[in-house]
């Protein structure tokens, strides 16, 4: 009888979140497929809606015809590749965002606790200062995303010394490694010889999707989508972790195995985001925030729909950082600090309002 | 009669202010109170050059001690002339290796001596290689410092209170301002001769390519886009950039201007297909400027775009499109040529004359 009572109370909180994943899954998908197509439709070059449209039915192998020569190029080989960067990046960013807050039990976590912002950061830095971001296209991102992984190794290495792994370690090496790489960056940033180097340097920490081709998709995607679905695998594992290492590993969980690929996954994916975009700050941190407040702390929930909601997060700021000044261009980063950042607090004061108010 | 003059006084004099207040500062009739107006500025120009640059306090004093005005609103005494000087900008050491023997000029920033930057690199081997820390700066004993407006007060303030007159200016693109600059530097270095014929040859070299860019009828006028790309950021000029006004003083019309936009900004290739320029120059180092110039052409997003339809992609000398001095004289000489073949054919133009060493 207790048996069968317990079994249905779990078939009737899994189905509840199969439900609000599903609803929250369908509500952010239609988000980012409106305003990919909003952004579609924005830019320098004037396109009728009617001719966007018919550019994204024929690249879907649709006949369409309506759309010129050059409005199909701009279509297809500028705006379609940047907003799938986009979103690929705010997915990664937004997923790992999630994941970090979870395995750290804390919400001020982010991706770049870690240290793969300042890693990837360094290895840029590097690629421009030497010069060697110009010798071949994807110089500046393989260099970066090497930068990014390194830390991210580095770091889970410090906190692995000694046979015993510790959070607390792996927090304090995090902030004492990108301290570190942060010296490295302001080194460069001192002693480069060359202005246009020191520009190119500012202009990549302030994050930045200009110029991104599909070149750019092909080589992010299975990087980003393979530590997603990782993340994704090992969502219940979270939190389970989340209770703690003995509660997790009394449910079965393997920590000594769920943890390194839980970062191993997060680091992969923000140490391509980080290569693609440079450093795009507050999406990890504010969007699986955000998403909390709506659905709840539950990872299995969580980690999908921050990747959406990263990624909705990242085509609005792109397109508002493509158009608020066109034909110049605005810096991604800049922008999601400067909205995310006032919205945020907003969240958090209406949030403790309501809280007193209880 | 009389009674009716005295009215009518009132009535004219206040037409008399009227009219002088609508006055747009380019009537021919002098103000009969303002003695100085009764001198025409090109004569008292040419009977003393330093008196056009308004930073000269008193043009007529050419002895020392002497004073001028720093951007910064202070007033500089210079008490005697300068032997050994520091600028740390890649602009007023190019100006001032015009009016000075390389020795005076005792030590430069590391780009002044990078050629990828400076039109004065193998002029400067010898000189000291320094950073902006005022005592680095003291060390080389500097008699003057004459440099930019952005150099960081602080570095201004300790390095004047150890006795070093230190003279700030903006260098800007205009060409009455270059001319100034030159004039301003040779009155500091108390070398008036040189300054004085210098400043007269960058200022014929440019009138006489103005002499014949200037009568085109502007339907005539080629649309001009400069474009850099530095890793993947693709960069523009538009107005009040050092390009820009290159483009402008060649005859041109600079697209990015029409577009609106200022200074150097990012932009992406979709600006580049509504700005539709004729002609593309790309003002940036060797390495990138040749496959940048490849990708131009073989991109097919700008295909249509009349400058890569045509292929007219030209490589300019950055070194003189970019650091703001005499030399974007001749990126105005180097882009006329481009723009006006048939009305430059032939024509060479001469490396500017040096002082004597």
């Amino acid at each position: 009888m207790v048996a069968a009572t317990l079994r249905r109370a779990g078939a009737y909180r899994e189905a509840r979140v199969t439900t609000r994943l599903a609803l929250g899954a369908l509500a952010l998908l239609a988000l980012l497929l409106a305003v990919s197509l909003v952004s579609l439709t924005m830019g320098p070059v004037k396109i009728p809606l009617s001719h966007v449209g018919s550019v994204v039915l024929s690249w879907l192998g649709l006949d369409a015809s309506e759309a010129t020569k050059t409005e199909q190029l701009v279509v297809e080989q500028l705006r379609m590749p940047r907003i799938i960067a986009g979103a690929l990046v705010g997915a990664a960013l937004g997923a790992s965002g999630a994941v970090m807050q979870g395995l750290f039990r804390n919400p001020m976590a982010d991706p770049g606790i870690i240290g793969v912002s300042s890693g990837g950061a360094v290895g840029a830095v590097l690629a421009i200062a030497f010069g060697v971001h110009s010798a071949f296209y994807l110089a500046l991102p393989t260099f970066a995303f090497l930068g990014a992984l390194g830390a991210a190794f580095l770091v889970y290495g410090i906190a692995l010394a000694g046979g015993r792994f510790s959070m607390a370690t792996l927090l304090l090496a995090g902030i004492a490694v990108s301290s570190f790489l942060g010296a490295i960056v302001s080194t460069v940033l001192v002693v480069v010889p060359r202005n246009d180097a020191l520009r190119e340097i500012l202009f990549w920490l302030a994050g930045g999707l200009d110029g991104r081709t599909w070149e750019h998709v092909r080589i992010a995607l299975p990087m980003i989508l393979g530590g997603m679905v990782l993340m994704l695998a090992y969502a219940r594992d979270l939190n389970l972790l989340m209770m703690g290492d003995d509660e997790a590993r009394s449910l079965g969980v393997r920590v000594g195995v769920a943890r390194p690929v839980i970062i191993t996954a997060a680091a992969l994916a923000t140490g391509t985001a980080v290569a693609v975009a440079g450093i795009i700050s507050f999406v990890g941190l504010v969007v699986p925030h955000i998403l909390r407040l709506i659905f709840g702390p539950d990872n299995r929930i969580l980690v999908p729909l921050s990747a959406l909601g990263g990624a909705v997060f990242v085509v609005l700021a792109d397109t508002l950082a493509r158009t608020i000044i066109q034909p110049a261009e605005f810096r991604v980063g800049i922008l999601t600090s400067l909205v995310g950042a006032p919205f945020f607090i907003f969240l958090l004061l209406r949030n403790k309002r309501h809280a007193e108010s209880l | 009669m009389k009674h009716i003059a005295r009215a009518l006084m009132p009535i004219f004099l206040l037409l008399v202010l009227l009219l002088s207040a609508c006055d747009d500062g380019y009537s021919t009739t002098p103000a009969p109170s303002s003695p100085a107006a009764t001198q025409p500025p090109a004569t008292a120009a040419a009977a003393n050059p330093f008196a056009s640059v308004p930073a000269i306090v008193n043009p007529s004093n050419l002895g020392w001690p002497r004073e001028v005005k720093s951007s910064n609103g202070s007033t500089v005494t210079i008490k005697a002339k300068p032997e050994r000087i520091i600028t740390l900008s890649v602009g007023h050491d190019e100006i001032t290796l015009a009016l000075v023997p390389a020795n005076r000029l005792v030590a430069v920033s590391s780009s002044t001596k990078n050629a990828a930057f400076s039109n004065v690199a193998d002029l400067v081997k010898g000189a000291a290689t320094i950073g902006r820390e005022p005592e680095v700066i003291l060390a080389q004993r500097p008699d003057v410092m004459f440099s930019s407006s952005l150099l960081a007060a602080t570095l201004v303030d300790a390095v004047s209170k150890a006795g070093i007159a230190v003279v700030q200016t903006e260098l800007k693109n205009d060409h009455q301002d270059r001319i100034n600059q030159i004039l301003l530097a040779g009155y500091i270095y108390g070398e008036e001769k040189r300054a004085t014929d210098f400043a007269r040859e960058v200022d014929q070299r440019f009138t006489a390519v103005q002499a014949i860019v200037k009568n085109k009828a502007v339907s005539a006028r080629q649309r001009v886009g400069s474009y850099t790309l530095f890793s993947d950021k693709l960069y523009t000029a538009g107005k009040n950039s050092t390009e820009g006004s290159i483009i402008e003083n060649a005859g041109g019309a600079n697209v990015a201007a029409e577009a609106g936009l200022e200074r150097n900004p990012t932009i992406n290739y979709e600006a580049v297909i509504t700005m539709r320029p004729d002609i593309i120059i790309i003002a940036q180092p060797p390495d990138g400027a040749e496959p940048f110039r490849k990708s131009l052409l073989a991109n097919a997003v700008i295909s249509d775009v009349p400058a890569v339809k045509s292929g007219k992609v030209y490589l300019v000398d950055p070194l003189l499109f970019t650091t703001l001095s005499h030399y974007n004289v001749r990126g105005v000489e180097e882009l006329a040529k481009i723009l006006w073949p048939s009305d430059f054919a032939g024509k060479e133009f001469p490396p500017f004359s040096k002082p004597a060493q």
